[in-house]
């Protein structure tokens, strides 16, 4: 049997055939993983906007009832000792009122 | 030998594959009887074991005030449910509930509720709905294999009892069932969606997938001004206790677009703890009806007007105090001797308006009455509204039922039907239909209103003005002097009807209904209301002692509160500014 004689060339070419498949294999394995890893990230996100949108929700929920106006009455007599205007301490800046009657 | 040993061999060989052939066929038919024949029922246990469609509930609309306050929002809240694995005993089963029991805090009878249901291997069971988010999360720590948490929608009302009439309620399944919460179910509620969960050997989710997205409801805007809405609740609810009244309510609108800013009624209740008690379930303002006493008298004095079978300048002897009616008599309060139209009504007279009244005529005042579209309902987008009643005119008492009706007997109404009759006044005889919502898409505050609904001619704009210069009378001078206001005319009338008492088949003279209808600033409405405060019990028993009250508190700080200037001089305020001087 005779031993054929490997050419340089071709072993250099079988070589870097080899590699550039390894980096490219190896870049889509990495390209896949990332991916996974930024849309469970992305999913993790998006939850957290949505609960914190809720949260958001929840929070004006709670503004309101702090705001009604009868918390804000009895604050605003027991605690800040307001009490109602008399008529000549009103002032009226603009009358914006649509009323019934237009002129 | 050869020949020996391959003969054996081949029988052998034929034997092996005729064994194999055979196990082979039963294999086969193995596999046609589970993929073939028992397909289905396999397919769905299997689906049955790993996965689980469940609906998702879409979140019901947000409801608003004119002004953009939440008044009715829907959060998410934890429910608990059981799904019981086929294979263990209803004894195991409560075994594992009663681990949650403590901390669901569950009665006896809401454990006889589960086990029922565990005997009758239904597969989803309610363990308690709309949970703490903090009990929920003790609960995930369990680990419990069986009990699982779903998220559902919980109303909020964070005001409270605010408008709770107007908002109404819903029930456990968020299904309006009263109010706003009711008429404008479907558009609240939106549509349900579907979520697949996949299982494992064990039936716990590991993958949740959306089939369908839950389609969120639209949300409303009301026209109730949360502000007013709180100064009329404030100012009914002491009016009903200072004169231990059985009920009472309040109707604020502006007259020139039909937009109810307020709908306030006493008892009333809290809708977060729906259903409420059976006192406060009513809206009185629309669904409760009563006889309307004297605030009919806008009414007759209309029809006497409209159809000018009476003048400004005619005058009336009242000096009787007195007048025969079928049998009976009517009295006035009091002897008032000689009255012109104007003061007929500016002082309430009973005998000069039934004499207004008889000049007027049954037909034509029918007619007035049918115009002001009492005995229908107002059509105002709540549910339950009651249509009041008017007897037929030919079911009149022939000797009665005129002089009876135009004093406000013998007729039932409603509170927003006598506000509709008000308005109409205040709008230069133009009827224009109530409503508590406005036709505004979500986040648009800026956004004009459309024009307002249809608007009708009931009574000529003279009628109008001429009625408003009589009302403002009757508040200036009349009965209605507890309604004047500052800086402002108001035009009002007052009414006290004594109660008819079903069980003695008459009248009280010691139970009243008291009522103040009217309009502020006279010359160019910005509001209208109706007061009715059900049998107040004390000496002060009439609309103008216990109503009218009422209406110059709310109309007071509503209209310093809506920037309406009154008509007072006051001193010039100076105001300086600071500009900038540019250099010479």
């Amino acid at each position: 049997m005779v031993r054929k004689k490997m050419n340089a060339k071709l072993i250099a070419l079988g070589v870097g055939s080899i590699c550039l498949l390894l980096v490219i294999l190896t870049f889509y394995i990495w390209y896949q993983t990332e991916a996974i890893r930024l849309g469970l990230e992305s999913g993790k996100l998006e939850n957290k906007i949505q609960s914190l949108k809720e949260e958001i929700k929840q929070l004006e929920v709670r503004k309101a009832a702090l705001l009604s106006l009868d918390r804000v009455e009895k604050t605003a007599r027991e605690q800040l000792g307001f009490s109602e205007p008399r008529p000549d301490q009103v002032v009226y800046e603009d009358n914006d009122f649509q009323a019934a009657r237009q002129p | 030998m050869s020949t020996y040993f391959n003969s054996v061999i081949r029988k052998r060989m034929i034997l092996i594959g005729f064994v194999f052939l055979v196990w082979f066929v039963v294999i086969l038919t193995r596999l046609v009887h589970l993929q073939i024949f028992e397909h289905a029922r396999y397919k769905s246990e299997v689906v049955d074991q790993n996965q689980k469609k469940i609906e998702s509930e879409p979140k019901r609309g947000t409801i608003y005030d004119r002004n953009g306050r939440i008044m009715a929002r829907s959060l998410p809240v934890p429910s608990v449910f059981f799904q019981p694995p086929k294979n263990e005993t209803p004894a195991e089963l409560m075994a594992e509930v009663d681990r949650i029991r403590g901390l669901l805090q569950l009665s006896e009878n809401d454990m006889a509720r589960i086990e029922g249901r565990i005997r009758k291997k239904d597969p989803f069971i309610w363990i308690k709905r709309k949970i703490d988010p903090a009990i929920a999360e003790k609960i995930k720590d369990l680990g419990l294999g069986s009990v699982f948490l779903k998220e559902e929608n919980d109303r909020f009302y964070p005001m409270g009892r605010r408008a709770a009439h107007v908002l109404g309620g819903v029930d456990i399944d968020m299904k309006g069932r009263t109010g706003v919460e009711q008429e404008y179910d479907s558009v609240l509620k939106g549509e349900k969606g579907q979520v697949l969960i996949l299982r494992d050997a064990r039936r716990r989710g590991y993958h949740v997938q959306t089939l369908k997205e839950a389609v969120a409801g639209r949300d409303i805007y009301l026209t109730i001004d949360e502000a007013i809405q709180y100064f009329a609740e404030k100012e009914l609810e002491k009016t009903v206790a200072a004169h231990n009244a059985d009920w009472g309510t309040v109707i604020v609108s502006n007259p020139g677009t039909g937009e109810i800013l307020a709908m306030a009624n006493c008892p009333t209740y809290d809708p977060n703890d729906f259903p409420p008690p059976v006192e406060a379930v009513r809206n009185k303002a629309i669904q409760d009806m009563f006889e309307p006493g004297s605030t009919f008298k806008v009414v007759t004095a209309a029809a006497a007007r409209e159809t000018q079978s009476v003048s400004l300048t005619d005058v009336f002897d009242c000096s009787d105090g007195a007048i025969e009616v079928g049998g009976g008599s009517v009295r006035d309060h009091v002897r008032m001797g000689m009255l012109s139209f104007e003061d007929v009504l500016v002082r309430s007279s009973n005998v000069g308006t039934i004499k207004i009244a008889s000049r007027v005529g049954e037909k034509p005042f029918f007619s007035t009455i049918l115009n002001f579209r009492f005995g229908q309902p107002t059509g105002i987008d709540l549910p339950g509204e009651a249509a009041g009643k008017v007897r037929p005119l030919d079911r009149w008492n022939r000797l009665m039922s005129l002089s009876h009706v135009a004093i406000g007997y013998e007729i039932s109404v409603t509170a927003a039907q006598l506000l509709q009759a008000i308005n109409i006044i205040a709008n230069d005889g133009k009827h224009i239909p109530l409503r508590v919502t406005l036709n505004r898409p979500a986040g648009d505050l800026d956004r004009p209103e459309g024009p307002v609904r249809a608007v009708e001619n009931t009574i000529s704009e003279r009628t109008a003005r001429e009625l408003t210069a009589v009302f403002e009378k009757a508040v200036r001078e009349g009965t209605g002097t507890s309604a004047k206001l500052d800086g402002f005319e108001v035009a009002g009338k007052t009414g006290t009807a004594q109660i008819y008492d079903r069980a003695l088949r008459s009248y009280v003279s010691s139970r009243h209904m008291a009522a103040f209808v009217g309009f502020v600033p006279a010359e160019n409405p910005a509001l209208s209301m109706t007061i009715v405060i059900n049998e107040p019990k004390g000496i002060q028993q009439y609309g103008g002692q216990v109503a009218a009250p009422v209406f110059r508190e709310i109309a007071a700080r509503s209209l310093r509160y809506l920037h309406v200037r009154p008509r007072i001089e006051t001193e010039p305020i100076i105001t300086a500014k600071l500009e900038k001087v540019k250099p010479q």
